[in-house]
C-alpha cells in the first residue's frame, strides 16, 4: 500500500509540473491569438496581381486590424479582404474607391482599351491589384463590402531587400 | 507578507479581484466570438418569426465558421450596406441556387429569378412587405455571416429554438 501510494505521489507531481508548462504555453498561445485577432499580425502573400509592389513568389507582410475596426481605412491603402467569392480565402488588393468615390476603369487591359465608370455604393470598397493585367478584383467581382476587410497591410517584413513600410 | 503595511494589501486584494474579473471578461469574449453569442433583434423584417419590439436569441458562431450555413436557416449577418450594423434575416439561397423573388410585394406581384453568384448567399426577411434585404442590396457574400440563430431566450412566450 505504502509503495502504490509513493508511486502515485511521484506520478501526481510530474503530472502537475507537466501541467503548469501547459498553462504557460497555453496562456502565450492566447495572447498571440489576440494579438492576432485585434492588434496586428504577420500573412504570407503571394501571386502576381499586387506586382510590382509585393513579389510573385511570396512576402511575409505585417497587417494592422485596429483601422479596419475603427473605420480608418481609406483610399490607396493595401488591404486584406476575405475574398466574395471564396470565404475562405484572404486576398490582397490596394483600394481605389470609396463608398460613393466615381472609379473609372479597365476592363481587360489585356485585350482591349474600353473604360468603365462605376459609382461605388454605399458601405462598399472598390479594390484593385496594381498589376491590372493579371488580376482579379473588383472588376470582375465588383464592389466588396466594407466588413470583408480585415486588416491593413503596413509593413512588409521578408524578403529582407523589401524590408520597409508599404506606402 | 505580515510586514505589509495595511493599504499595499488592499492595493494587492483589489488587483487580485480585478484580475478575476478581467479573467471572466476574457473568457466571455472568447465564448461569445468563437462560441455562441446573445443578440438583440429588432424591427418588421422577420415578422411574425420575431417580434417587432425587440427579440433576445442566441446564436452560435461554429456552422458559419464551417461552412455548415444553408437554406432555411435563420443568420445574422454584418449588413452590406453599413458595416457597424448586425442583422438577422433568412438564408433563401446559398452559391448555385436559382432564387425566384417577389420584387415589390407592396406594389406588383412581379417575380424575377436569379441565381446566387459564387461565395455568395442569398437572405430575404420573413416580412417581405418591409425588409430591406438581398432583393435590395443584392447576393451577399458568405463571408459576412457572423452567426447562425437558433435559440430565442425573451420574450418568456417564445423562448425555445428558432426554425
Amino acid at each position: 500500500m505504502r509503495l502504490l501510494g509513493g508511486f502515485i505521489g511521484q506520478w501526481s507531481s510530474v503530472a502537475k509540473e507537466a501541467l503548469d508548462r501547459t498553462m504557460i504555453v497555453a496562456k502565450f498561445l492566447c495572447l498571440l491569438h489576440v494579438t492576432n485577432n485585434y492588434l496586428c499580425s504577420s500573412t504570407l502573400v503571394y501571386g502576381p496581381s499586387m506586382l510590382p509592389t509585393l513579389n510573385l513568389t511570396g512576402d511575409v507582410v505585417l497587417a494592422e486590424h485596429v483601422s479596419t475596426r475603427l473605420g480608418m481605412v481609406g483610399l490607396g491603402d493595401v488591404v486584406l479582404v476575405r475574398s466574395p467569392e471564396n470565404p475562405r480565402k484572404t486576398v490582397t488588393k490596394r483600394i481605389v474607391g470609396m463608398e460613393g468615390d466615381t472609379v473609372t476603369f479597365l476592363v481587360d487591359p489585356m485585350n482591349s482599351d474600353r473604360c468603365r465608370t462605376m459609382v461605388v455604393p454605399k458601405g462598399h470598397v472598390w479594390i484593385q491589384g496594381d498589376n491590372i493585367y493579371a488580376s482579379k478584383d473588383s472588376r470582375h467581382f465588383g464592389p466588396v463590402p466594407y466588413g470583408l476587410i480585415q486588416g491593413k497591410v503596413c509593413y512588409r517584413v521578408w524578403p529582407l531587400d523589401g524590408f520597409g513600410s508599404l506606402g | 507578507m505580515r510586514n505589509l503595511p495595511p493599504f499595499l494589501m488592499i492595493v494587492k486584494e483589489g488587483l487580485d479581484k480585478t484580475l478575476t474579473v478581467a479573467k471572466f471578461l476574457c473568457a466571455l469574449h472568447v465564448t461569445n466570438t468563437y462560441l455562441c453569442t446573445s443578440v438583440m433583434a429588432q424591427g418588421p423584417s422577420m415578422l411574425p418569426t420575431f417580434n417587432l419590439t425587440g427579440d433576445l436569441l442566441l446564436a452560435e458562431r461554429i456552422s458559419a465558421r464551417f461552412g455548415r450555413v444553408g437554406p432555411g436557416d435563420i443568420v445574422i449577418i454584418r449588413s452590406p450596406e453599413n458595416p457597424r450594423k448586425i442583422v438577422a434575416k433568412r438564408v433563401k439561397g446559398v452559391e448555385g441556387d436559382s432564387v425566384t423573388y417577389v420584387v415589390e410585394p407592396k406594389s406588383s406581384d412581379r417575380c424575377e429569378t436569379v441565381v446566387v453568384p459564387k461565395g455568395h448567399v442569398w437572405i430575404e426577411g420573413d416580412n417581405i412587405y418591409d425588409s430591406n434585404d438581398s432583393r435590395k442590396f443584392g447576393a451577399v457574400p458568405y463571408g459576412l455571416i457572423q452567426g447562425k440563430v437558433f435559440w430565442r431566450i425573451w420574450p418568456r412566450e417564445g423562448f425555445g429554438s428558432v426554425r
